[in-house]
């Protein structure tokens, strides 16, 4: 409990430095930081509708920082949340507008259930070249990321081209494949409630599963791992394929709950976000998500800062990846020190958390 | 004619798009042979292009412009080095967050500086002037495909030996290797170990720094949001490709070149879809990678 206090503190300290550098930049652009602030802060809390547009933001962000959470946990350095989206994405739209005489319930949970199955599929190619080859994952999921946006930018300009649309974007799906709305007036919407769901089963599965005591064991100690004859390979596969479900739940959220289309390219580098988040959350189901709502405000506020300030929304980036900046430096996951130990660490292993 | 013709013109056009990434794959191949995997390529090479165009733009001179792009190239190369090594964050974590940098870091100072979105072409910006060489450039075949490019082109020609050199042949670059085969080994040797580092990942920015003003000012003079467009990645790609061998890297980034130059010359003509040949280098990468671990893994017996 003092260790998790600790960590909290450790966190607020890390995110009021990267605020703080980001009211500097602002000063310096001869800019109003603390009206910037305030804008940000009332138009991501401000009112109901204001506060729905941060929870919607947010939605793919919980996704995609879970789904990273899994792989960082188990010393998996999964990168490939990204392409698991897309590919989720692709398919729950394919299901959405192609059986169309399917009642509401149905073509939904059917297109959840697709997306979330090629998602996985798709995170098992490199969780099965890690496992059986030992090909480094890190280098294998940055390029299938790649492969999994040309590939559906492909099928929606190729094989689903819809012929008039000035986008590269799929037929609308059915009417009632559509995902139910949560409040007036804002997009936010069932994948939300979806996305609750799944931090959930994320954090019974990490704490209350032998699966999850498995993948906590292959993090923090590999070769005793191994040693005390677990299936490793068997418990990458599994990681890779759940991470890759909740990256694939992910995109379906957004297409059935937001564009009701797949769009090429339409994920703002979410997947990467997740990676973001989970180091943020300091790899805990709570952190992750505390860390989304975030960064959703973040997203949703900074969008009404530019319109009001006239300070460029891309501050927000700044400021994110001085956050990254910052959390990098004094992570403390033994693992990671590990992972690149041979070339970085000059001391000895500090007593991780 | 019109089959020599295109012959010419897709061989030309191949080398010029092979530059940035031939460029980038040099500065990921010392990452690579130091043993630090750069994702920050993208990064650099976007900072690069972003400081071409402005300094290029202040100082009114295009190569004042270059310079900059590897001076701006080297110091966040340094940065990159600072976390990585003294402070000791991981690698994956921070390479991202420098691309996050810098691409958040562009286009505000796009918008604070020069008041545009998404694009700056300033007039009074010039790019490189093409290589005019008497006889050589008006030769009929020889001269479009190899004499007439942007100087930056025939950088990147020399960059390759000058890298394989460096890294083979000098004091410095046989260290880097050794750091990259067994670091504790080299440190015990009495390698300096973390001002190697800050000399590959450095040298790297530079290089960087020199494909993004290619992209920049080049052959157009404009700084476009995002404009490296995932070119640091393939130049990546290239590196784990060729296996981390300089000659095999320029290779690869020839091949991608030609994938780029072809792929909207295949579209029109035989509906090739473009994406195929987008995808094709991320899918060749991972193909290596497998069948390199499967070779190692049969070795051992398995």
């Amino acid at each position: 409990m003092k260790e998790q206090l600790r960590t909290l503190g450790r966190t607020l300290i890390t995110l009021a430095l990267a605020f703080g550098a980001g009211y500097v930049i602002m000063q310096l652009s001869g800019k109003d930081a603390l009206e910037a602030y305030r804008v940000i802060f009332e138009s991501a809390f401000g009112t109901p509708r204001a506060l729905a547009n941060t929870l919607l933001a947010a939605t793919p962000l919980i996704f995609t920082g879970l789904a990273t959470l899994i792989a960082f946990r188990a010393g998996i350095f999964n990168i490939g949340v990204e392409g698991s989206l897309y590919i989720g994405a692709f398919t729950a739209a394919w299901v959405g507008f192609t059986f169309t005489d399917l009642p509401g319930v149905l073509v939904v949970a059917l297109a959840f259930a697709a997306g979330a199955l090629t998602g996985g599929l798709w995170g098992l190619i490199p969780g099965y070249l890690k496992a059986r080859l030992r090909v480094d994952e890190i280098v294998t999921t940055i390029m299938l990321n790649y492969v999994a946006i040309r590939f559906t930018d492909y099928l929606v300009t190729g094989p689903f081209l819809v012929p008039g649309m000035a986008n590269a974007m799929s037929e609308q799906v059915a009417p009632q494949a559509e995902l139910p709305r949560l409040v007036e007036r804002s997009q936010l919407n069932f994948s939300f409630i979806l996305a609750l769901i799944v931090f959930a089963l994320v954090w019974l599965l990490m704490s209350r599963t032998s699966l999850g005591y498995e993948i906590k064991a292959i993090g923090s100690n590999p070769t005793f791992a191994r040693w005390s004859g677990m299936p490793v390979g068997r418990i990458i596969l599994s990681v890779m394929f759940i991470s890759g479900l909740i990256g694939g739940l992910a995109g379906a959220g957004q297409v059935l709950g937001v564009h009701y289309r797949f769009v090429s390219g339409f994920s703002r580098g979410y997947g990467f976000d997740g990676i973001v988040i989970a180091l943020v959350g300091r790899n805990h189901p709570l952190g992750v998500l505390l860390t989304a709502l975030l960064f959703g405000a973040l997203r949703n506020g900074s969008s009404t800062m530019e319109m009001f300030t006239q300070i460029p929304r891309d501050l927000v980036d700044v400021v994110i990846s001085l956050i990254i900046f910052f959390v990098a430096v004094d992570i403390s996951f033994g693992w990671l020190r590990r992972r690149f130990g041979k070339q970085q660490t000059t001391q000895p292993q500090a007593a991780g958390d | 004619m019109d089959v020599l013709d295109f012959a010419v013109n897709l061989t030309a056009s191949s080398l010029r798009l092979a530059t940035p990434l031939m460029l980038a794959a040099m500065a990921g191949l010392l990452s690579y042979q130091v043993g630090l995997i750069n994702i920050a390529l993208e990064g650099l090479m976007l900072a690069g292009a972003f400081a071409a165009v402005a300094f290029g733009f202040v100082l009114g001179s295009t190569w004042g412009g270059v310079l900059a792009a590897c001076i701006v190239g080297a110091l966040v190369a340094a940065l990159f080095a600072l976390f990585v090594t003294d402070l000791r964050a991981n690698l994956v974590v921070t390479g991202l967050a420098i691309n996050f940098l810098v691409l958040g870091a562009t286009a505000y100072l796009l918008q604070i500086l020069f008041d545009s979105r998404g694009t700056f072409a300033p007039e009074t910006l010039n790019s490189l002037t093409p290589l005019q060489i008497p006889v050589l450039s008006d030769l009929p075949v020889l001269g479009p495909i190899l004499f007439r490019h942007s100087p930056l082109v025939y950088v990147s020609w020399l960059v390759i030996p000058l890298t394989a050199l460096f890294l083979y042949r000098t004091r410095a670059g046989i260290h880097i290797r050794a750091i990259g085969e067994n670091a504790e080994a080299a440190r015990t040797a009495g390698i300096r170990l973390r001002a190697m580092q800050y000399l590959a990942l450095m040298l790297g920015g530079v290089l960087c720094g020199l494909a993004g003003a290619h992209l920049a000012v080049g052959e157009l003079a404009l700084f476009r949001e995002n404009m490296t467009a995932g070119r640091g990645f393939i130049a990546l790609a290239a590196v784990y490709f060729a296996a981390g061998r300089p000659w095999r890297s320029a290779l690869a980034c020839l091949l991608f070149g030609l994938f780029e130059a072809l792929q909207f010359r295949l579209q029109t003509m035989s509906n090739t879809p473009p994406q195929f040949f987008q995808m094709l280098p991320y899918i060749m990468v991972v193909i290596m990678l497998t069948l390199i671990s499967f070779r190692k893994e049969w070795h051992k017996g398995w």
